[in-house]
């Protein structure tokens, strides 16, 4: 029984040009575990690896070196993906085919017989929110959210236990996003492992639990997305705070800022903040918050980026 | 719901569907069908033909009657000229056609979608390649058939030859595919396939001139030249040659030219799958 839904061990694609011979790393050693029933966030600036990496999962891309497994099979056998369900970034379905054509032509390859896809394709369509109408419409004819709709059904068409999304809300709008983001809360309930490549750092913070970020082809950061955006202080926000407790307060405190009455301030250990709070409330000032400060995702994401972190595995 | 067990024949039947599909999207099958009809719609109304007593009283092509002939020779000399613009002229718009459905493909986020499915990458291939095959097939037989018909009902006429010919139509153009595919897989380029197959339709007639080619060399070596070409590349213009004697029941002299096209065109389809097998998109 495998543990992991996708395990990547020593996973390295360099590509070669033509003519000079000159080498790029696209992924360059990257050993990866992705637990069963986890959502995975993939993250990582234009041209980090990211795709490079996904397409290696999928088998478009064949590696250099190392391996890829998903639920313990080597991905470039052809049953190795019968459970992965896959949405591209930059898909280009049939536009001759309609919506039903295409969930029925997909279906047929992922190995589903003709009753299942016909009893199935009319759930889905109405899973991501497509009507009757776009059952019959050529993909000619939808716009960019009602292909990323239908292109989310093709991915789910045979009831996958992985499925690698690659930006599957872009185009959407704001409505169809939380549409998407509801089914594939629902997904997680029933234990499928969604493996997510987005640029919307937002987007991936409020849906991921864990997450991994790449640049130049390297793993450079991975881990639970609690564990990465907890910070190392505690802030205290107080109300109606007098002007001597507030100039002790500021001394005392790392940061501060004060607004209208209300002071919040930042300091580096629980017991200072613990005494703050002793001051506030024996001078009458009213608590407004309290708690460890947390960094964003996207602020992790920059000292990342920055090289301001060092690899965290 | 868990998917079902790998089927095979499920995954190909919906390949071969989707070339139809596309193909009937870009109007490809219904400009065939379109010419192909149209020829057939000449043959029975156009063409009228008396026959009495086993011979050909008269021929009346728009309203012109021509000399009495005997039966079986007309209609093995038409059948044969219709042979050969299927055969020459057919596989000149089946190529060009056939091209973009070989290239499209091979395009980007179509592609990706295509080998993330549990198929393996022989078995996609194959399945668009005979899809293709078919589409072409599904044409030469409506008109060969069709015109065997007509000309069966007009004649009394119902020689095999003819309609056998269809099957080395098809062969051909099968192995001309093959050539479509490999530049395909290797250059992503439905223009250079087209380029690359024509200049092979056009180079092989002019070997099968080899005798006369071979007195008109000088140096040996540019005789050992053409002789390399004319066994490794099709035999377009001798298969023709077999086409034309099965349609007039001649005996067939050699039959070397089917047999090295097909191996031609299994080598190359080899190489095709091969390459696509290994690459990385």
């Amino acid at each position: 029984m495998a543990e992991y839904a996708i395990e990547t061990d020593g996973l390295t694609k360099v590509f070669r040009t033509a003519f000079s011979g000159r080498e790029l790393r696209a992924v360059d050693n990257i050993s990866l575990r992705v637990p069963i029933g986890s959502t995975y966030g993939l993250l990582g600036p234009n041209g980090a690896g990211k795709t490079t990496f996904v397409k290696i999962l999928l088998s478009c891309t064949h590696q250099t070196a190392g391996r890829a497994m998903v639920f313990g099979r080597d991905t470039r056998q052809a049953e190795a993906r019968r459970p992965i369900g896959y949405l591209p970034e930059n898909h280009r379905f049939p536009t001759y085919m309609t919506g039903f054509d295409m969930l029925d032509f997909y279906g047929a390859l992922s190995g589903m017989e003709t009753k299942a896809r016909r009893k199935r394709i009319p759930e889905l369509l109405s899973l991501v929110g497509l009507d009757d109408r776009a059952r019959d419409l050529r993909l000619g004819k939808y716009s960019k959210g009602m292909l990323q709709r239908v292109g989310l059904a093709q991915a789910l068409i045979h009831s996958p236990k992985l499925l690698v999304l690659d930006e599957p809300s872009d185009g959407v709008d704001p409505v169809g996003r939380k549409q998407i983001r509801d089914v594939l809360q629902a997904l997680e309930q029933q234990g499928v492992t969604i493996f997510l490549n987005s640029h919307l750092l937002a987007e991936v913070e409020l849906f991921c639990r864990e997450v991994a970020i790449i640049q130049k082809g390297k793993l450079a950061l991975s881990g639970s997305v609690e564990e990465l955006t907890s910070g190392s202080g505690y802030h205290v926000e107080g109300l109606r705070v007098p002007e001597g407790l507030e100039s002790e307060l500021r001394a005392r405190a790392r940061a501060f800022t004060s607004d209208n009455g209300s002071l919040r301030l930042l300091f580096a250990t629980r017991g200072d903040a613990n005494e703050a709070v002793d001051l506030l409330r024996s001078n009458g000032c009213e608590i407004e918050s309290l708690g460890r400060t947390r960094s964003t995702l996207e602020e992790v994401f920059m000292k990342t980026v920055e090289g301001g972190e060092a690899q965290k595995q | 719901m868990n998917a079902a067990p790998t089927n095979a024949s499920s995954a190909t039947v919906a390949l071969i569907r989707d070339t139809f599909r596309e193909a009937f999207a870009r109007r490809i099958f219904w400009g065939f069908f379109a010419c192909c009809s149209a020829l057939l719609l000449f043959l029975m109304f156009i063409m009228r033909i008396d026959v009495v007593q086993g011979a050909i009283a008269t021929v009346t092509i728009f309203g012109r009657s021509t000399p009495s002939t005997d039966v079986q020779d007309l209609v093995q000399q038409t059948q044969s000229v219709i042979a050969m613009i299927l055969y020459f002229a057919g596989m000149a718009l089946s190529v060009f056609a056939s091209a973009g459905l070989v290239a499209a493909v091979f395009e980007p986020g179509r592609i990706e979608l295509l080998l993330s499915k549990p198929v393996s990458r022989i078995h996609l291939l194959l399945g668009r390649y005979a899809g293709n095959v078919l589409v072409v097939a599904a044409n030469i037989v409506y008109l060969v058939a069709g015109s065997w018909i007509i000309f069966g009902v007009k004649t009394s006429t119902w020689g095999a030859g003819f309609l056998m010919s269809s099957l080395c139509t098809i062969f051909i153009f099968a192995v001309l595919l093959a050539i479509l595919v490999l530049v395909g897989v290797l250059w992503d380029s439905s223009a250079v396939a087209i380029m690359v197959t024509f200049a092979i339709m056009i180079i092989t007639p002019i070997l099968a001139q080899k005798p006369t080619i071979e007195r008109l060399l000088s140096s040996e070596w540019s005789r050992d030249v053409v002789r390399v070409l004319y066994y490794v590349l099709p035999k377009t213009s001798d298969v023709s040659v077999i086409i034309r004697r099965m349609i007039l029941n001649q005996p067939i002299e050699s039959w070397m030219p089917v047999w090295s096209t097909a191996l031609f065109g299994a080598v190359v389809l080899a190489l095709g799958l091969w390459r696509f097998q290994r690459r990385s998109f």
